[in-house]
């Protein structure tokens, strides 16, 4: 449908060239005839387009354009044809306000220009022209097959709900509407994309999200100037701080739960048509350490998943690195039982630390990147040969020692705790770096990678906010969130960067206590 | 030209590893040499000058909120001198920034990497502080106040670690030979106090200014505390044998022993004190660059960067021909250098200053 379209544009362009009298801007002519063929050139070749010429009420010659299966047939036959068609014409009335009468279509828009009738059949409106009228009528009557509302496939849970966003932007922006009454939700929208014509939605609460990121956010959508937007990554590429960065600086999410949780600490969402996924801005580095279900449960058990996750995150940075590390330089820092029976597995290997661990953490990224690319019917052929050929195969043959595929089977695990796909790829490619620095400097090699990292994270910013906020500038009211998880009740402010312009989100004193009164006094 | 803010409690930790870093390493045995068993008094003698040029660098900014020394000396004392003056000044930064790298490469190439070229530490390190500095101060102070708590949590670690093999005996008899030993030790240490004369280049970027005396004042006494702390781990540990050893705290962390596990742990502690050396090698490298930059009236300090770097890696091997040599310097001139630049130079701006302000306002209310 959107190649259909692209050539549709195309086709546009180069009669533009041919005929130097319609231009998509120009105003509809006078006469229905000239408008007619203005449509006929312009629609050339494209056997999608449909024109069904009648007569207005047996005399008023009239034509509607639409695009097939992007507009509702049987509403226009019922709606549109049938009482047009049928119905005699009260003389007394104007034409004009006539037709809006007898239309019984919710949306009805005069338009005008021909850019404006263009995008009216694009988007799937059909658009009524008719005799003696120098403008038509969009009716809103696009109906186009969508999928239906599903459990989100990259953010699971146990607990919270179960909806995801749609490729459709109507549905993922009445999702946010369904969870946010309040009229404060703002969703102001824009078409980026000169061939593809992507509706992009900027979502926000007015008076809790400040109005300097709000600018600062359709400025920079605004900027973009390209073919076509098939995907939120396309936006999220063209208007993120520091292009040159490993790290997600802006968080995507398929979940309406997360979304509106961000909307209401005053970040902003961006919508885009044609993708589940939405944006959400700014973010800080914590953010895509934290899952949507820290929110859904206790604040104990939250605080305890948190801290095991920062735990396999770094793990999963530096595991290899170490064990490289320690076993090339610093063998002393073992307990003797544990050196030797590391030395006996690593008798027969013919390599070295580094070279083993280098082999074997890509031979594990090569397992994951052919496992979700690969057809759903053999994926039980990557497993089977993933678990023989490397687990067992190597090992016997000693190719690779039983410690190291300890240690890889751990990383792998343990990046796959980090609950953003896009960190956890991040973490993986950071990971062959410092196994590098660790094979060739040991545990100073690791420590100057860290340095370099940790440089490099706090030198970045999301639409302002500082990446590490609130470690580094540190914000001690804003470690509730960060480093812990504070009960609910404790939460009262919204994060210091994004919330400033509206601080208190809930009553203060909270607190949950027997003396508060409600029960039953015995 | 520094358009990035920080606030006082990012410089504060900024400052505390610019001076603990390498105080660690090497005052216990300097001090012990003098001081023997009263090594831990030593410390707290030495941070009174510490406290002296935090006022006196406090009291100097107050003059001039906005600018770092190298800008308002030239406006206390003319032109001339004053670019004279901050000259000494720079030489005496980068060469005090080589001398840091240098100790910092020695002291990997004597215990982890023996066999590694020293080039190859030093070139690596500095280039690592070119980039943050290349940040600017805003970054600089973030990433030192990420690496505070790496820092200094494991070095409070040490005390339950070490505390099975604490002789507490060791500390007496107090006082044996009077005050003399403690204050000859103090000498040397105060050499690393002075260099709280630094934040004179932090202060004028300072988010909130008015607190800028009470965390140079809190920085001056965390770093007595842990020097004080830091000479009583190794008092405890090696006794009076600490004056012999050349890294004392490092011999001292060979003893952890838990459970049969967690034992020679040296690497680890290298690891986390290469943060704190870090931090103190972009702090000076972050002075240097930004000092010369404002020296010779360029608009921006970054292009300058990079050749400061090559200048501090051959300045590491310019300025010390051994660590022999070096240990003699340090005993012998660095304390009275470095008060000199530090403490008497700032006294003079600020003695000069005050006079003629009072001065000024004298001749206009007369």
């Amino acid at each position: 449908m959107i190649r259909n379209m692209s050539k549709l544009l195309r086709k546009t362009k180069k009669k533009k060239q041919n005929q130097q009298e319609s231009k998509p801007q120009d105003a509809l002519h006078q006469s229905f005839n000239e408008n007619v063929e203005i449509f006929r050139s312009i629609y050339e070749n494209c056997s999608d387009v449909v024109f069904r010429p009648f007569s207005i009420f047996g005399k008023t010659r009239a034509m509607i354009i639409y695009i097939d299966g992007l507009s509702d047939v049987e509403g226009l036959d019922e709606n549109v044809l049938s009482p047009l068609m049928q119905e005699t014409a009260n003389e007394s009335q104007p034409f004009n306000e006539l037709l809006e009468n007898k239309l019984p279509v919710s949306n009805v828009k005069k338009v005008n220009l021909l850019a404006d009738c263009i995008e009216s059949i694009s988007t799937g409106n059909p658009i009524l022209l008719y005799e003696g009228g120098s403008d038509g009528f969009s009716l809103s009557l696009a109906k186009w097959e969508k999928r239906s509302i599903e459990e989100p496939a990259a953010e699971s849970g146990i607990r919270g709900p179960r909806e995801g966003f749609t490729e459709s932007l109507q549905v993922s922006t009445a999702q946010l509407r369904r969870i946010i009454k309040s009229p404060a939700l703002k969703i102001q929208s824009m078409k980026i994309g000169s061939y593809t014509r992507t509706t992009v939605a900027l979502a926000y609460i007015e008076g809790v999200a400040d109005q300097t990121l709000i600018d600062e956010a359709t400025n920079r959508l605004q900027r973009i100037e390209i073919d076509g937007i098939l995907e939120s990554e396309y936006i999220e590429a063209l208007i993120e701080d520091n292009p040159y960065s490993p790290f997600p600086q802006i968080k995507s999410t398929e979940r309406p739960d997360v979304a509106c949780a961000n909307l209401l600490e005053g970040r902003i969402v961006i919508l885009v048509e044609g993708t589940p996924f939405t944006l959400i801005a700014p973010i800080s580095f914590f953010s895509l350490l934290q899952s949507q279900e820290d929110y859904y449960q206790s604040f104990m058990i939250s605080t305890f998943i948190r801290w095991l996750r920062y735990g396999f995150f770094v793990i999963s940075l530096l595991f290899p690195a170490l064990y490289v590390a320690v076993t090339t330089f610093h063998q002393e820092m073992l307990p003797q039982a544990l050196l030797l029976s590391i030395a006996a597995a690593r008798e027969t290997v013919p390599f070295p630390a580094l070279v083993e661990a280098l082999m074997m953490e890509i031979t594990f990224e090569a397992l994951r990147e052919a496992g979700v690319r690969l057809p759903k019917q053999v994926g039980s052929a990557i497993s089977i040969v993933g678990a023989l050929v490397i687990g067992q195969a190597a090992v016997q043959a000693g190719l690779v020692s039983a410690p190291m595929v300890i240690v890889v089977a751990i990383t792998g695990i343990a990046s796959f705790m980090i609950p953003s796909y896009i960190m956890a790829i991040s973490v993986r490619m950071l990971r062959f770096p410092i196994i590098f620095f660790a094979g060739t400097l040991g545990l100073l090699g690791i420590t100057m990678g860290i340095i370099a990292i940790a440089i490099h994270l706090c030198s970045l910013r999301s639409f302002g906010e500082p990446y590490l906020a609130p470690l580094a500038p540190l914000k001690g009211r804003e470690l509730k969130d960060a480093l812990w998880k504070s009960p609910l009740w404790k939460m009262g402010t919204r994060p210091h960067f994004t919330g400033e312009s509206n601080v208190y989100r809930q009553a203060q004193g909270q607190a949950p206590s027997s003396k508060k009164g409600g029960e039953s006094g015995n | 030209m520094e358009k990035g803010k920080i606030s006082s409690l990012q410089m504060a930790m900024m400052m505390y590893p610019a001076i603990v870093a390498t105080a660690i390493l090497s005052v216990p045995s300097i001090t012990a040499a003098y001081a023997e068993q009263d090594l831990w008094l030593s410390p707290i003698l030495a941070s009174l000058t510490g406290f002296a040029t935090a006022y006196i660098a406090v009291r100097l900014h107050k003059l001039y909120p906005s600018q770092t020394v190298i800008q308002f000396s030239e406006q206390i004392i003319g032109r001339i001198p004053g670019k004279v003056l901050s000259f000494f000044i720079l030489v005496y930064c980068i060469q005090s920034t080589g001398q840091i790298t240098r100790a910092y490469g020695e002291f990997i190439v004597t215990f982890f990497l023996f066999k590694t070229p020293l080039i190859v530490i030093i070139a690596s390190m500095v280039l690592l502080c070119a980039v943050v500095v290349y940040g600017g101060v805003e970054v600089l102070g973030r990433a030192a106040q990420l690496f505070f708590p790496v820092f200094v949590v494991p070095l409070i670690l040490l005390i339950p670690l070490l505390s099975p093999n604490f002789e507490i005996g060791n500390i007496l008899p107090i006082l044996e030979g009077g005050m003399m030993p403690p204050i000859k030790g103090a000498i040397m240490p105060s050499a690393w106090f002075t260099e709280i004369f630094l934040i004179l280049f932090f202060l004028p970027f300072l988010a909130d200014r008015e607190k800028g005396m009470k965390y140079g004042m809190i920085t001056v006494f965390v770093v007595m505390i842990t020097l004080v702390v830091v000479n009583l781990i190794v008092l405890f540990v090696l006794g009076i044998t600490t004056a012999s050893k050349e890294y004392p705290l490092m011999i001292a962390s060979r003893y952890i022993s838990y459970a049969d596990f967690f034992e020679n742990l040296d690497a680890v502690i290298m690891a986390i004190w290469i943060v704190g050396a870090f931090v103190k090698i972009s702090v000076f490298y972050y002075v240097v660059a930004l000092g010369t930059a404002q020296w010779l009236n360029l608009s921006d300090y970054r292009p300058i960067i990079w050749p400061i770097g090559i200048l501090i890696v051959q300045f590491s091997f310019w300025s010390l021909p051994s660590t022999m040599e070096f240990s003699r310097y340090q005993n012998t001139a660095l304390p009275f250098y470095a008060n000199f630049i530090q403490v008497f130079i700032p006294l003079f701006l600020l003695v000069v200053a005050v006079v003629r302000k009072r001065k000024q306002i004298g001749s206009k209310t007369s």
